[in-house]
């Protein structure tokens, strides 16, 4: 049973697995949610699993080095910054407008 | 034009003297043309809605101007006899420019005819412009009136003096658009907009003939004029190359595909057509009566003076090219003579008094044409004689114009038969008229009685003797008609309430009456065929006693008829008219041509062309138009759900691309 | 031996979870939830990052986007109301394009992934390098290989965005004056 699952144990391919569904799920989160406040949580995991992919390739490439760490370190601040101004965003546009729905934000359409 | 009674004589006393000689009027002789042009564009845009007064003054000032200038010119130039009156060009323009020894230029030509209608257009159009004033006071359109009087007479002018004979088509088009402003001059009344439009479409299908003759003529002298080399003159469009010998020797020679027929006849046949439809000569004379809808000033101006010469004027221009061709002379001649006297047959029976004036003017047309006809380029009488005609009839016909126009201005009634008993009523109105009848009808020492007997002398004596006894006939048809409705205008008593409480047209009015009256009495003794001639000078004939005691035999004796008809009991008239029954009715309905115009244009044309061009105008080409436009619209609409404002779908798209570039250059790298 | 299959269990086991956060983050209709539920997922990554060897790493997500990032969205939910109210579900076809996009982005991944040969490196021969001072050292190296310059942009940018955060939210207009009388005597 060990054995079994020690032959199973998680390659770099396997690891990849990972952040790619998630990414899907942000991706799908992104294009579906109706509220803009979903859309920019969606919006975090996506970014989240970015960060991941470096620290995979960071532990399975180059594991002497720490640079996939810091590149995450750096996405994280950049996410951070994202979430500061998506919500002042978001809250300026819900004192205008009283609704949160995206779909009715097509104002550059008419 | 003789010395004596010149505008501007050489009393070098004067201090305008130097200014404005002869060498400064014919290095500057494009200022003739320009003057109207100018005081149109002026009128028309600044003056006009200002103030109506100053754009009659500034307008007439134009073309007095230009009057002044015209004499002067015509009185330097005939007089500097020395290299026999040459053709000259004192300023030309490049204007087109399509290649080497292909351009077509704008500019002023000075030979004899050209400063004689110079002279005649800018005369009878200055007297027309003051009479305006008077007949024209107190009308909306005032300023409008003037506008477009400076249009036509700069048109006219632009035609006249043409070196080349795209610069006269161009002028040819700007009278015909000039004249149908002017005869829709009154746009609110429906037969002046359908005169108007009847004018401008006739004239127009005949200038289709020109613009053919036109572009024959040009194709033909550029191929010869680049084999010519440099010994041709001027350029292909010139009429100095045009009626050169040089040119007209090859072009003579091109055949069509049918025998006895060359392309020269053919291309100056359809040139005649549009000379033909300026003129109004049959069967093209349809909208001359009707253009008679007009303000009475611009029936005496253009349908009188003017533009109806324009015709005869581009057969006298262009005639060694149709001396050419025998057959296009016999043409000129044949629908010339024939329309004289058709015209001059109608003219008995109308009761308007200016459709009266329109027949006659289509009769003196006739007669100007048939001149051309009967002439050739060596036995260049007719060509003279046809320019002394034209000369003459200009003054006289204007004359008419403009008493009849006093006469309706006091009566408000066109209908001759409602008038009557003015002569007393109306005494310079009355004494003008009467030189001018005296001067139509051939009566010496009037003009009319010099050139209608220079025309008829060309025709006996060049071997034309049909066409000598339908002038002849049509001479004393002449007389008639118009002592007909002199009689019944002026003599007798008022047959209405208006005619007896007429008055004497104002000044402003008279004024163009006796000056034109004068004229009328005085041109007939310039000695017209030594400035005006064609090759040789001819020598100095007098009155041929031949010609002048029939012509004035026939005149009088119209006289005698009109006067034994229509001065005393009009019963006598109506027993005639009795008498004649259906034929007279056929004459006065103007042997129905309106109507068999109508049943061709409408019933035919409409039916059998028109019809099936609008069906497949609107079928096919509006569908084809519409087809794409719906395509385009349905493109549209498709793409626009594309944009549908929503972010979440643009990022749909935006993942979709990336996919794809990510594919792409996974595959190209890997 | 023993290591590799806890390693494998716990992976299989974490992944399973991080994908049921994941997957309940954008299927729920209470944002409220979501966002909570992105919580789940971001602290299930960390602990990914633990067994990656990331320690630090992991300490920073807990710390920043845990503790402040998820924090601040919950603001964003309560000040727009959203928490109240549950959200209206996406359209069919919205939710249709979004699988299909998604699903393929998936798919081209993992596609491109499996044909791709990694240069892998043995784990063992790895320094346990992700302790704190190897990662601040590299971030405040000068040299070659030092990030001191995206460090410093990563704080300018930090600072942009607290400047813009208020300059966005703050009153405008003919309320900004009254806003700022209210801050003064707060």
């Amino acid at each position: 049973m060990i054995e079994f699952l020690a032959s199973y144990e998680p390659g770099v391919v396997t690891w990849l697995m990972l952040p790619a569904v998630l990414f899907a799920i942000g991706i799908y989160g992104l294009l579906t949610r109706r509220n803009a406040v979903g859309i920019l949580i969606s919006a975090e995991l996506a970014i989240n699993s970015a960060a991941m992919n470096f620290v995979i390739f960071n532990r399975f490439i180059t594991p002497a080095k720490v640079d996939g760490q810091v590149m995450s370190l750096f996405i994280i601040a950049a996410a951070a910054a994202e979430v500061v101004v998506g919500v002042a965003i978001f809250v300026m546009l819900f004192k205008h407008r009283r609704t949160m729905d995206v779909t009715r934000m097509d104002a550059m359409r008419r | 034009m003789s010395p004596g009674w010149m505008p501007c004589g050489d009393s070098g006393a004067r201090p305008m003297q130097h200014i404005l000689d002869y060498e400064f009027v014919l290095r500057n002789a494009w200022l003739i043309p320009a003057l109207p042009l100018v005081s149109f564009a002026i009128v028309g845009l600044f003056i006009r809605p200002r103030s109506a007064k100053l754009s009659g003054f500034v307008a007439t000032a134009a073309v007095f101007a230009s009057a002044v200038l015209a004499w002067i010119l015509a009185a330097g130039y005939f007089r500097s006899a020395e290299g026999g009156h040459a053709a000259l060009v004192p300023w030309s323009m490049e204007w087109l420019r399509f290649q080497e020894n292909l351009s077509a230029s704008v500019g002023v030509l000075v030979d004899p005819i050209s400063v004689l209608l110079m002279v005649v257009v800018t005369t009878v159009s200055f007297l027309v412009h003051l009479y305006s004033i008077g007949y024209m006071h107190g009308d909306n359109g005032f300023g409008r009136f003037f506008t477009f009087l400076n249009l036509f007479t700069f048109s006219m002018l632009g035609l006249v003096v043409a070196p080349n004979i795209v610069q006269m088509y161009v002028c040819w088009e700007l009278v015909g658009v000039s004249s149908f402003l002017l005869i829709g001059f009154y746009y609110e009344k429906p037969s002046a907009v359908a005169a108007c439009k009847k004018a401008f479409i006739v004239t127009r299908f005949a200038d289709l003939g020109f613009m053919i003759g036109v572009l024959i003529l040009g194709y033909y002298g550029y191929s010869f004029f680049t084999g010519a080399g440099s010994t041709a003159v001027g350029q292909p469009f010139d009429f100095a190359y045009l009626t050169s010998p040089a040119f007209l020797e090859k072009f003579s020679q091109v055949a069509t595909g049918v025998p006895g027929l060359t392309l020269i006849t053919v291309a100056m046949v359809l040139v005649y057509m549009g000379a033909a439809g300026k003129s109004a000569m049959f069967p093209l004379h349809i909208w001359l009566p009707d253009a008679m809808e007009g303000p009475t000033p611009v029936s005496a101006l253009i349908h009188a003076a003017t533009m109806v010469v324009a015709g005869v004027y581009l057969v006298a221009r262009m005639f060694p090219v149709f001396a050419a061709s025998e057959q296009a002379l016999m043409v000129v001649a044949g629908v010339g003579a024939f329309t004289s006297l058709f015209a001059a047959v109608i003219g008995c029976t109308q009761d308007d008094i200016k459709r009266v004036l329109a027949f006659s003017t289509l009769s003196q047309l006739g007669y100007m044409m048939f001149a051309l006809g009967v002439s050739t380029v060596h036995e260049a009488a007719g060509y003279t004689a046809s320019m002394f005609h034209l000369f003459t009839h200009a003054f006289f016909k204007a004359l008419l114009f403009l008493g009849a126009g006093a006469v309706i201005h006091a009566v408000h009634e066109n209908d001759i038969w409602k008038m009557g008993g003015l002569a007393r009523k109306m005494p310079v109105t009355h004494a003008t008229f009467l030189i001018a009848t005296l001067s139509i009808a051939g009566i010496y020492p009037f003009a009319g009685f010099f050139s209608k007997d220079e025309i008829l002398a060309a025709a006996l004596y060049g071997g034309h003797p049909i066409i000598f006894g339908t002038g002849l006939l049509v001479a004393g048809l002449t007389a008639f008609y118009m002592w007909r409705i002199y009689f019944i205008t002026f003599w007798g008593k008022a047959r209405c309430e208006k005619a007896g409480h007429a008055h004497e047209a104002p000044v402003v009015m008279l004024v163009p009456l006796v000056v034109l009256a004068a004229l009328s009495v005085v041109s007939g003794f310039v000695p017209f065929a030594e400035y005006v001639y064609l090759g040789e000078k001819p020598p100095h004939e007098g009155i041929n006693m031949g010609v002048a005691v029939p012509g004035t035999i026939a005149g009088v004796l119209g006289i005698a008829i009109a006067w034994f008809l229509y001065a005393g009991d009009a019963g006598r008239a109506s027993a005639l008219v009795a008498r004649m029954g259906g034929s007279y009715r056929h004459i006065r309905n103007k042997f129905y041509f309106d109507e068999i115009y109508i049943f061709v244009t409408k019933r035919v044309v409409f039916a059998f062309v028109a019809a099936p061009i609008a069906w497949f105008d609107r079928h096919v080409v509006d569908g084809g138009v519409n087809l794409t436009a719906w395509c385009t619209r349905t493109s549209g609409a498709v793409l626009r759900y594309l944009q549908t404002g929503q972010v979440q779908t643009y990022g749909a798209w935006f993942v979709t691309g990336v996919l794809f570039v990510t594919l792409i250059l996974w595959k190209m790298f890997m | 031996m023993l290591s590799a299959a806890v390693t494998t269990v716990l992976f299989f086991a974490l992944l399973a979870l991080a994908v049921a956060f994941a997957v309940a983050t954008v299927l729920t209709r209470r944002i409220f939830r979501s966002a909570i539920y992105l919580m789940g997922t971001l602290a299930t990554s960390a602990a990914f990052y633990v067994m990656l060897g990331a320690e630090f790493l992991a300490g920073v997500q807990i710390l920043v986007y845990v503790g402040g990032i998820v924090v601040l969205i919950v603001f964003a939910v309560m000040l727009t109301s959203s928490g109240e109210m549950l959200e209206d579900h996406p359209s069919a076809l919205r939710r249709f394009l979004g699988f299909v996009v998604a699903a393929g982005f998936c798919a081209t991944t993992v596609f491109v992934c499996f044909l791709t040969e990694f240069k892998s490196v043995a784990a063992d021969k790895a320094v346990h390098a992700g302790d704190a001072a190897a990662i601040g050292r590299k971030l405040l190296d000068r040299g070659a290989e030092g990030y001191v310059l995206p460090f410093e942009i990563i704080s300018l940018l930090l600072l942009c965005v607290v400047i813009a955060a208020i300059v966005i939210a703050r009153k405008t207009g003919a309320a900004a004056g009254s806003g700022a009388g209210a801050g003064e005597q707060g």
